[in-house]
């Protein structure tokens, strides 16, 4: 211990001696390896193999991924709180956080030790029985940082003995996740450009997979992969190839007009060029890995400027799609895009699902779900990305696709969704596929102003009409045949997330403060709880010394002023 | 490999640790000498001269170091700003946007909004969503500037300005502002100026 601490104070000696010649980087990371050492003890050494995170789905103990397992489906294999006594459940600890600001972050469980992460990028690694904290990591913030939405964070990712993090300022981290101290940090985008990072990392087969944001703010989006153990760049996959004009296809996916002029487009298009140097494309949410084609799954984010359509003439390639990729080299698989030349930011964000699904002749086979803002959700065949079926709309939908207008054109869904970035969950044995919605009437206007540097470039404004309802729902859909088998109400538009469990149960929170349990057959209310701020990030699960625990934090919602908190809160029964 | 020579490694730290205040403290010097030139309109304890002046006491770091590379590219213009960082290095920038971040944001003691003002800023934010960028209570992040206490008068030139573009290193706010209307812009700038800071919200401990 004195060794260790005699070691730390010459290191940090030299370090900041050194700083005042070289970098003030290296002076940075000791400071927060400093804080980290001091403001907590060591947790246990975790040892996360591989085979771990591949069987995930199977792992009654631990929560591996941020979405579950590397399908994605959130579905927890426990049953030990099931529909009989959920009644039963009550708090088991909470932990307050120093951060009081919207909570995304979807807890990481690993032998029972927690990491969760909160806005503005801190991790902290928790006693998953007690509460009790281990370490926390305050990232060293850059002074320059530009996001959408708050300055969220979904959670870590973990692999070995290291914790993975990317930060507001665009930066990947690894941690140590014994002690919380900095192994190394990789420069993921430039935030001067409008790059940030809000999502969970995805770690498999020693890579570290990133996307980013920046629809909102003219970049070129990516997703990229890392070295886990050194944090060099393995490959990147630009979202927008250089080529994004497309086929210029008049129809979304559902086969409705968009109501394109693809003549004033061309001209355009011969005017300008190609737009793919600004047009967006933000990766906001993890891809699903398919092991055993060694491909990933995720979806592509709107294009730049959200609703000024003008200045970027074509499909807009690959946004508002479905991409499938080779995980080894980055390589381009398959794509379905499913709206073509967006002008509303009714985008995919929400991740992916892998499960197996009935084609057009009933036939099973391996597919891929996702929830889009549009209110419905698509089911593709894993193989070629193509479409086989979209559900029945989740929420009202009037009068698509009308175009934005300088006045303001009134168009259902709202550009939240339908489906924000809320992950969605599906129950295997019953077939459904579990989503939570917003219902927020809107007016789009358009405005047209060239690429800004780096600036919020919406081309417009999205604008709630204060004097129409707002609404969410939580809804089951069978993905088999894309009807709706049930769906509950709630007062306020829903975001954050959904976790299914083998206790057939399904859980998520509103913002409102409440959390509750539904039935996952019938969507009856089986439990609810008050937690006092709005509960706006997805559920997890786990079990210590044979008692299963659920955990959700309880921070609100920035993007829809929910009441901030600052509470992980973890339920059991007895 | 031969023992440290302790003593010998002493003295080089000590150079070391003397070069690097001596240098700190120079670098202190010049940004003290280059922050001078703003208090004559900005004041000396944070409090604008002139109304239609903004603070800077206190303001974002990152909204400061863009201002004043906007500035020096034309992108906002203004030309006595344009004129005071044209000599400035990139450095100059960023070091003054510290400076300033790092000052306490005066209180002007402008008063607080009626209810029904502070309703039709509600409902203003509720339409466009200030929050989802300037963060609960308008204290801002980063890139994105605290509004809460700024100048009132200073508020409301700005507002015209992003919403006849003459304000053009900005247009998304010019898009959002020409989308809303001047009844309810009028109503969260006379809000805005008479909000108390809470300092509830944010960062955490740093």
């Amino acid at each position: 211990m004195a060794q260790t601490y005699r070691k730390q104070q010459l290191s940090l000696l030299l370090a900041s001696c050194t700083g005042a010649f070289l970098s003030t980087a290296a002076f940075a990371g000791q400071e927060i390896q400093q804080g980290a050492a001091t403001q907590g003890t060591a947790a246990p050494t975790p040892a996360v193999s591989q085979d771990m995170l591949s069987g995930a789905d199977g792992d009654s103990n631990n929560f591996l991924h941020t979405n579950g397992n590397y399908a994605q489906t959130r579905f927890y294999p426990a049953k030990q709180i099931n529909t009989d006594n959920v009644s039963k459940m009550h708090v088991a600890w909470i932990f307050q956080t120093d951060v009081k600001e919207s909570l995304e972050t979807t807890p990481i469980v690993v032998d029972g030790v927690m990491y969760v992460t909160t806005s503005f990028s801190h991790v902290y690694a928790l006693n998953a029985k007690t509460g009790e904290m281990y370490w926390h990591y305050k990232h060293k913030m850059g002074p320059i940082t530009t996001f959408c939405c708050g300055p969220n964070n979904r959670g870590v990712a973990i692999a070995d003995d290291k914790v993975f993090l990317a930060t507001l300022d665009a930066k990947l981290v690894a941690l140590d996740a014994k002690t919380g101290s900095l192994l190394w940090e990789a420069q993921v985008g430039d935030p001067e450009l409008g790059y940030s990072e809000t999502m969970a990392p995805t770690v498999v087969n020693g890579k570290v997979l990133i996307g980013t944001n920046g629809g909102e703010y003219g970049i070129r989006g990516f997703v990229k992969a890392f070295d886990a153990k050194t944090g060099k760049l393995a490959w990147q996959f630009d979202t927008i190839p250089e080529n994004s004009v497309g086929v210029w296809a008049t129809h979304d996916a559902t086969g409705r007009d968009m109501l394109r002029d693809i003549k004033a487009e061309k001209a355009a298009l011969a005017k300008l060029g190609d737009p793919y140097k600004t047009l967006g494309g933000g990766v906001w949410q993890n891809p699903a890995v398919d092991l055993k084609s060694n491909r990933i799954f995720f979806v592509v984010g709107n294009p730049s400027p959200d609703l000024d359509g003008s200045i970027r003439p074509g499909d807009n390639l690959y946004t508002d799609s479905l991409v499938s990729l080779d995980l080894d080299s980055g390589k381009y698989a398959c794509h379905f895009q499913y709206i073509a030349h967006d002008v509303w930011d009714l985008d995919a964000v929400s991740p992916p699902i892998l499960v197996d699904v009935k084609d057009k002749d009933g036939k099973v086979v391996p597919g891929v779900i996702h929830g889009g803002k549009t209110g419905h959700i698509y089911v593709h065949n894993r193989n070629d990305c193509s479409l086989i079926r979209f559900s029945d709309a989740m929420v009202p939908q009037e009068n698509m696709w009308v175009l934005p207008t300088k006045e303001g054109a009134r168009m259902l869904p709202g550009a939240n969704g339908g489906v924000e970035w809320s992950p969605m969950t599906v129950n295997p044995d019953l077939g459904f596929a579990y989503a939570i919605n917003l219902h927020q009437p809107m007016t789009y206007h358009v405005e047209s102003t060239p690429y800004p540097g780096g600036k919020l470039w919406l081309g417009g404004a999205f604008k709630v009409i204060p004097s129409e309802k707002q609404a969410g729902n939580v809804t089951a859909v069978d993905y088999n045949t894309g009807k709706i088998a049930w769906q509950v109400d709630t007062p306020q538009p829903m975001i954050g997330g959904i976790m299914a469990t083998a206790g057939g149960l399904v859980f998520t929170g509103e913002g409102n403060g409440w959390f509750r349990a539904y039935n996952a057959k019938d969507g009856k209310v089986l439990w609810s709880f008050q937690a006092g701020a709005g509960v706006n990030a997805p559920p997890a699960s786990y079990s210590i010394d044979g008692k299963q625990y659920v955990v959700v934090a309880a921070g609100g919602n920035v993007q829809l002023d929910y009441k901030r908190g600052n509470n992980i809160i973890a339920f059991t029964t007895d | 490999m031969p023992p440290l020579n302790i003593p010998r490694l002493s003295i080089m730290l000590m150079t070391l640790v003397a070069a690097f205040v001596q240098a700190s403290a120079a670098q202190a010097e010049a940004i003290e000498e280059k922050a001078a030139i703003c208090s004559t309109c900005h004041g000396e304890k944070g409090v604008p001269i002139d109304k239609v002046t903004p603070i800077i006491w206190g303001q974002m770091e990152g909204y400061i170091y863009l201002q004043l590379r906007d500035f020096k590219s034309g992108a906002r213009a203004n030309d006595l700003m344009q004129a005071v960082v044209a000599d400035l290095t990139k450095d100059d920038l960023k070091a003054l946007a510290a400076y300033f971040a790092a000052k306490p944001w005066p209180d002007l003691q402008q008063p607080s909004a009626s209810k029904d003002v502070a309703a039709a800023a509600l409902a203003l934010n509720t339409s466009v969503g200030c929050t989802g960028c300037h963060l609960g209570d308008y204290q801002g992040d980063s890139t994105v500037p605290r509004l809460a206490g700024q100048q009132h008068e200073y508020m409301d030139k700005t507002i015209n300005e992003f919403r006849d573009r003459t304000r053009a290193n900005n247009p998304g706010m010019s898009d959002l502002m020409i989308a809303s209307p001047p009844d309810g812009l009028k109503a969260m700038s006379a809000y805005l100026a008479g909000l108390q800071i809470l300092g509830s919200t944010g960062h955490g401990s740093r």
